[in-house]
């Protein structure tokens, strides 16, 4: 593993996004990862997205980025930078999140002048046509209205669910905004947002592969072209915490139901307690890997459904892809299971019995040997997060912006020293088995929620014979308390998810 | 980027351990044999340091579900074999990968199922040697064959919410009528409900299609093909060749246009695909780069078509086209989302005009190299680590088993000429092969 060499990187901004109040930082931080692959990645990660938002533009920061990356600039149309990406098979890719948007490109070292030219006209020197805008903008809109509520129940919910924990708090609106936010926009706002947060103090510029000597110095050298600062000052509250389970039914002509619940947390990456929990939560819950707790239990014995997963960590996209993106870095974070769509029948069943796991491990911890293979598995796994060389620069810069050592080492160093103690006393620190809130995206609202504040059990139905210690079980998650009165739970029609302010 | 030739292709096939040194456009020099089972080994040593990745493809997807009511039956068993064997239950199977940070998982496609795992190199004989195991000795009870096709339907039921599988599934059922390209992957619903009674069929499949001749290992990352060679020797070297021979039923041609609607039961953007009969994969004739190329000059993002209607006059959200590249004739089909339902004729229109502008006239030479240029490197930046460089090969492998299959497609993009364009759209991209299906939310204007 290459040690990132980081430099320009002043002491007193380790921590910028707690401490810098203005002009911090007036140069943008750059992350080296050198190497000889004639693949060049470059990631500009600007500090800034959905959380410094003006209230009343929800979907500006996401938006802009898609401008950026998705228009002409002063000197070229799209359609020239279209032909003139094309050869070159590549493109500059953009997304944004609440405290990081990031853009993304890479080339072959053949192209690399021609490419970066675009790349970093893109960001510096955008065209603000208004035909571009109208073009992203509807897209942005599709991409709420149809990409995430119509055709994908389970990032649906999984995203409703950090809306409801943040309600009111910085972090809680949708990256991409609201519809009716994004109809309103201008391209006045999105210069507005431009000029304000596209600084040189939040900048972080990646470079990895065989860029040439003195690369790396130009290209800070163009991006001293953007206003020193202010660097993003946010001062996130604690979330609104539950005193009781809360749930809600987004109704939507669907053939099975898709449950997403958690709760926050108060624990990031870097913090002491991170690799503690992130054992326990692999152990509950490895995302798309078989061996956790919760797809033995519910998939594999049950066969309830395709997969059950845990996360401490904001993982979206996670139906379709097995690593997560980097640059998604957040300051505040939830604990999450994501229960795959069941059988309406099975549907209640499924969510008491991933309640019933989170209970048994907030209640008996992990078990000593499991903690030994979970710890093996994640030294090692570390590795296939970091496998390409764009995804090694993405958590090198997000390492940089938690003012934290290069995360492959850090991981293994704090895994090695942990005890199955250590796990456990996180475990009951940061988890727990109620004041849970509850998103489930189903096409009989009612009767969903009928059962779910019903003292009548719910039994699981199956197929085939099942061992007398399974059938047992399902007896005491079959009447699982749900903890949930009429008044917890609300029906919304999925018309009306994003749709308003 | 593009190497010199350095050996004739003759070379191909060797039986003793010696690296191929790059020929073509795969820039990786490997090791291809056939153990005498028939099971076929390619070792590809990258300069990824570490890791290793090992994909085994097996030469049956859902094309081979041959016989009615049997469909999807490729795919589950993409899902049973993680379900152990004697030596490996299914909990010492998840153990062993997990003390090797190992990811694992499995895909299948019309042509092939893949099973593949990434790990650190340490784990390589641990990793190739349980692999043999479960491809040698998959057992598995009625209730836990029952248990995993409630897992296949859930998977079923998570794809159902997006419209795009549904107007696949349609234009699929829709252009073939005998050969079972007229299903997807998954299979029919029908069909994935019923699977449940179907564990002596499961056993019949595994049977006939998990053998060494139909199975092709690729090892690639930081290793040693003596060593890889040597574990598979071992481990492998008994597996029982089978004798069964897959009787795939050929489409008849297509006889005139064809149409269907899907009706979608919630908010949606409109969509439509136009779609043309179009050959089976071939390396030897134009026919398949062609067809390739009119894809991407056609509808990528810098073509006229696409500067069109999404960038200028912004009445469709996302334009693309793929070209076929099976075992057996598949589509050419050009996919469209579209702001409104009532431009939906208009785009049919346009996009069948595009394709009849190739069989007008031929393209102009200066474009193509652009294109030949973009595909070069297209296929450069896809080999950015081991996994990757397995996960390609694989594609190919499913073709023709060998990586030579990428320098042959590649020599033949490099030899292709605007005139061979003009006369592989005349031959395909015409009224009699075309099947249409658009998708609307119910009740909406079409």
């Amino acid at each position: 593993m290459t040690q990132p060499s980081v430099w320009s990187r002043p002491l007193a901004c380790a921590l910028a996004f707690l401490a810098c109040a203005t002009v911090c930082n007036a140069q943008p931080r750059v992350v080296e990862l050198p190497g000889k692959s004639p693949l060049v990645t470059i990631r500009l990660v600007f500090t800034t997205g959905a959380a410094s938002e003006p209230a009343d533009k929800p979907g500006v920061a996401s938006l802009t980025a898609q401008m950026l990356s998705n228009s002409g600039t002063k000197t070229l149309t799209y359609k020239q930078i279209t032909d003139a990406l094309y050869p070159m098979a590549t493109g500059i890719s953009a997304y944004s999140d609440k405290e990081m948007t990031t853009f993304v490109g890479q080339t072959h070292i053949d192209n690399l002048e021609k490419f970066y030219a675009l790349m970093r006209d893109a960001v510096l020197n955008p065209g603000w046509r208004p035909e571009d805008f109208t073009r992203v903008r509807d897209d942005q809109v599709t991409a709420l209205r149809v990409g995430l509520r119509g055709n994908n129940d389970e990032e649906l919910g999984k995203e409703a669910l950090y809306n409801a924990i943040y309600a009111g708090h910085p972090y809680g609106h949708e990256d991409l905004g609201t519809v009716a936010s994004l109809q309103k926009m201008t391209v006045a706002d999105l210069e507005a947002f431009h000029r304000r947060h596209y600084t040189q103090a939040n900048l972080i510029i990646g470079l990895a592969g065989g860029y040439p000597a003195g690369f790396a110095a130009r290209v800070k050298k163009d991006f001293a072209a953007l206003p020193a600062g202010p660097a993003d000052h946010l001062d996130l509250p604690p979330p609104a915490a539950l005193t009781h389970n809360q749930a809600t039914i987004i109704e939507k002509d669907t053939r099975s139901v898709a449950w997403s619940f958690g709760f926050p947390i108060a624990l990031k990456r870097g913090d002491p307690d991170f690799a503690a929990l992130l054992v326990a939560e692999s152990w509950l819950g490895q995302h798309r890997d078989s061996s956790g707790e919760l797809y033995s239990r519910m998939r594999e014995l049950r066969g309830l459904n395709y997969g059950d997963y845990a996360y401490i960590e904001y993982f979206p996209n996670g139906m379709f892809q097995f690593e997560p993106d980097p640059n998604i870095a957040r300051h505040q974070q939830i604990f999450q299971i994501w229960i795959r769509p069941v059988e309406t029948p099975n549907a209640v069943f499924a969510l008491r019995l991933a309640m019933y796991e989170l209970d048994k491990l907030v209640k008996n911890g992990v078990p000593p040997a499991e903690f030994e293979k979970t710890r093996s598995f994640l030294s090692k796994y570390v590795n296939i997060l970091t496998k390409t060389k764009s995804a090694e620069l993405g958590y090198a810069v997000d390492s940089e912006y938690y003012g934290m050592p290069e995360y492959n080492e850090y991981l293994k160093a704090a895994l090695a020293k942990l005890t199955v103690d250590d796990v456990n006393r996180a475990v009951k620190k940061y988890l727990h088995a109620d004041r849970l809130q509850v998103i489930g995206v189903a096409k009989d609202a009612a009767a969903i929620k009928a059962a779910l504040v019903s003292a009548a059990a719910t039994p699981i139905q199956y197929n085939s014979a099942k061992p007398q210690d399974i059938l047992d079980e399902d007896k005491t998650v079959g009447v699982w308390p749900l903890g949930l009165k009429p008044e917890d739970v609300q029906i919304v029609p999925v018309t009306s998810v994003f749709e308003n302010m | 980027m593009r190497l010199v030739r350095s050996l004739a292709a003759a070379s191909l096939f060797v039986s003793a351990t010696c690296l191929l040194a790059a020929t073509g456009i795969f820039p990786y020099p490997y090791v291809q044999e056939d153990l005498p089972n028939g099971l076929r080994l390619i070792t590809i040593p990258t300069d990824y340091p570490n890791i290793v990745s090992l994909y085994i493809v097996v030469g049956a997807g859902s094309r081979n579900e041959v016989e009615p009511g049997k469909t999807g039956f490729a795919h589950l068993f993409e899902h049973l074999m993680f379900r152990g064997t004697a030596e490996y239950p299914p909990a010492k199977y998840t153990a062993t990968l997990q003390s090797a940070g190992a990811a694992s998982n499995a895909f299948t496609s019309s042509d092939l199922t893949a099973f593949h795992t990434t790990f650190s190199k340490e784990d390589l004989p641990t990793i190739l040697s349980m692999e043999a195991d479960r491809f040698q000795h998959l057992d598995y009870t009625e209730a836990v064959f029952k248990t995993e096709t409630l897992a296949v339907l859930g998977e079923y039921n998570k794809d159902s919410a997006d419209p795009a599988e549904q107007l696949w599934e349609t234009l699929s059922a829709t252009g073939f009528k005998v050969h079972p390209y007229s299903h997807t992957t998954m299979g029919f619903l029908r069909d994935v409900q019923a699977m449940p009674e179907g564990y002596d069929y499961s056993r019949e499949f595994f049977s006939r299609y998990y053998r060494p001749e139909y199975t092709t290992i690729i090892v690639t990352g930081d290793v040693d093909p003596k060593r890889v060679r040597s574990l598979v020797d071992e481990r492998w070297g008994n597996w029982k060749r089978g004798s069964f021979k897959a009787q795939i039923p050929a489409e008849p041609p297509q006889d005139g246009p064809r149409r269907a609607h899907v009706d979608w039961q919630s908010e949606t953007t409109p969509q439509i695909t136009v779609a043309w009969r179009g050959p089976a994969y071939s390396d030897d004739t134009m026919d398949t780069v062609a067809l390739d190329a009119i894809s991407h000059l056609g509808y990528d993002q810098n073509s006229p078509l696409y500067q069109k209607l999404v960038v200028e006059e912004q009445k469709v959200e996302t334009l693309g086209a793929d070209a076929p590249g099976n075992l057996d004739p598949e589509f050419f089909q050009v996919n469209a989302h579209v702001k409104d339902a009532k431009d939906l004729a208009l785009v049919e229109a346009q996009v069948r005009a595009t394709a009849q502008a190739f069989a007008d006239k031929p393209v102009e030479a200066k474009k193509l190299e652009a294109l030949k240029q973009h595909q070069r490197y297209d296929f450069a930046l896809q080999l950015d680590n081991s996994e990757a460089i397995a996960s390609t090969v694989a594609g190919y492998v499913a073709l023709r088993r060998t990586p030579e299959t990428i320098n042959r497609y590649y020599d033949m993009y490099a030899k292709l000429t605007p005139a061979d364009i003009q006369r592989v759209a005349r031959k395909y991209l015409i009224d009699k092969n075309l099947d249409v299906v658009t998708l609307t939310t119910k009740g909406a204007a079409k």
